[in-house]
């Protein structure tokens, strides 16, 4: 009887960490972005390994920390990730949601990303991304607009001190 | 343009349509649901009004959500919602959304409007002359509202160096951008860079410097102190004297005994002293240049 109730203890507790561990991953999915980058078509100047790397890694952080921001309403996760025009403007929108108490969520993020120009120095590169996500917007704890989209988006990064930084982010039709 | 109708209907509004279990009410509830329509403005330019078109009547609430902003207000449905010029600043996709029991919501993309500045990035700013493709200029047109021209645009460079007729290269943006690539000239100075389209310019320099030293001609003699080495005038193979500051490298060879002794160029002329006993052959060199050899006797 009591070796039973001890294989059940641990059939329970296995099936909770399984589950436990499935959820995270799960999670992980949901908040971290797919990022591809492909870089054959870069020009004038060719991308190198490392640099595709850097890019596609800071890239990846980018959207993920844009995420925290406008899900939390906090433009701390925006900090030295975005200059110029894309930070003033997810600032501003950060701001504009807290006062109105609005929040965006973008969910299941998947990024198809080219090199389309290098520039001859390397200290501007425009990348067009294919975005593919579930983005929800909601007034407190309502959801007022749900949906799967794909966007298409023109961006320009350039290097900073230690990563690229994104300057411009433009949806386009 | 385009534009995407969405609609999101409250679940609590619907169980309690559900729950009373009057089915005319229901129905007049999916149907206000369906009628909430909203019509985006197609074509829309950054930075002028627009207006959403609504169907329905009664008051909701509407959000609109861009690149940005994110407004949210009272509106009265069955009539258009004005935006105004802020809200639309920045290029991009918006979201508008009006809720009552539900929501319908409807995106569009606003469009950047008509360049006002130009980014210009050239480099290097020193160039040696004559070399090939070193300078390099890259342009990217931008409206009033900070937003990249990515309809094509053409623009204008033109290169001016201190003697010399401007040389003049046109080419339209592609993705919001148009850049070239050029040698430089042959004498030192300015080069003066301009980008422009139409009446925007951005003017940028580039200084053109002596490449390294092409001929070292050198000449010494004895003196109590040691001898005394220094070159003729440096100058590069297109005959602009070297930066001050270039480093001639003299050597001195006496027997079996050999010294070196590093010098920088000052006012067009590098000099050292260099202390050797007996006939000495000395000789100098600046990056791939050899000087000539002198010999001096006791």
């Amino acid at each position: 009887m009591k070796s039973t109730i001890n294989r059940l203890k641990r059939m329970y507790s296995l099936i909770f960490v399984l589950a436990l561990s499935l959820s995270q991953t799960l999670l992980a999915a949901d908040a971290s972005p797919r990022v591809t980058l492909d870089v054959t078509k870069a020009s004038p100047r060719t991308v190198e390994n490392l640099t595709e790397r850097a890019i596609a890694r800071d890239y990846k952080f980018a959207w993920t920390s844009l995420s925290l921001a406008l899900e939390g309403n906090d433009t701390a996760p925006l900090n030295g990730l975005f200059a110029g025009s894309a930070d003033t403007w997810f600032r501003q929108l950060v701001t504009s949601q807290r006062q109105n108490g609005v929040t965006s969520r973008y969910l299941n993020q998947s990024h198809k990303v080219e090199a389309s120009f290098y520039a001859p120095e390397g200290d501007v590169i425009e990348l067009h991304d294919t975005a593919e996500y579930d983005l929800q917007i909601l007034d407190g704890s309502r959801t007022v607009h749900n949906e799967h989209t794909v966007v298409h988006y023109v961006v320009l990064m350039t290097p900073a001190a230690d990563r690229w930084v994104v300057r411009q982010i433009q949806a386009v039709p | 343009m385009s534009s995407l109708i969405n609609t999101v209907c409250k679940n609590h509004s619907l169980r309690a349509i559900a729950l009373s279990g009057a089915i005319a009410t229901c129905f007049v509830r999916v149907a206000y649901c369906q009628n909430a329509e909203l019509h985006a403005p197609s074509g829309a330019i950054a930075g002028t009004q627009a207006s959403i078109g609504t169907t329905g009547s009664g008051s909701a609430t509407f959000y609109l959500q861009g690149p940005s902003t994110s407004a949210k207000r009272k509106v009265e449905l069955g009539q258009d919602i004005p935006l105004t010029p802020k809200e639309l600043q920045s290029a991009g996709r918006y979201i508008a959304v009006v809720c009552s029991d539900s929501c319908s919501s409807a995106t569009f993309f606003v469009s950047p409007a008509k360049p006002s500045s130009l980014a210009f990035l050239v480099h290097p700013s020193r160039a040696p002359v004559a070399h090939n493709d070193v300078v390099s200029g890259v342009a990217l047109p931008f409206d009033e509202f900070h937003n990249l021209v990515l309809e094509p645009v053409p623009i204008q460079f033109q290169l001016t160096a201190k003697s010399g007729s401007p040389t003049t290269h046109g080419t339209p943006t592609h993705g919001g951008i148009a850049w070239f690539r050029t040698s430089s000239g042959n004498s030192a100075g300015p080069l003066q860079v301009v980008a422009s389209i139409n009446e925007i310019t951005a003017k940028r320099v580039v200084q053109q410097v002596a490449s390294e030293a092409c001929r070292l001609r050198i000449k010494g003699q004895r003196t109590p102190k040691g001898i005394v080495v220094e070159t003729e005038p440096v100058r590069d193979c297109s005959g602009n004297p070297v930066p001050d500051g270039t480093i001639v490298t003299f050597t001195a060879k006496s027997g079996n005994q050999i010294s070196f002794v590093d010098a920088p160029v000052k006012q067009d002329v590098a000099r050292a002293t260099m202390t050797a006993k007996g006939p000495v052959v000395l000789s100098a060199a600046s990056g791939v240049a050899m000087g000539n050899e002198i010999r001096i006797g006791d």
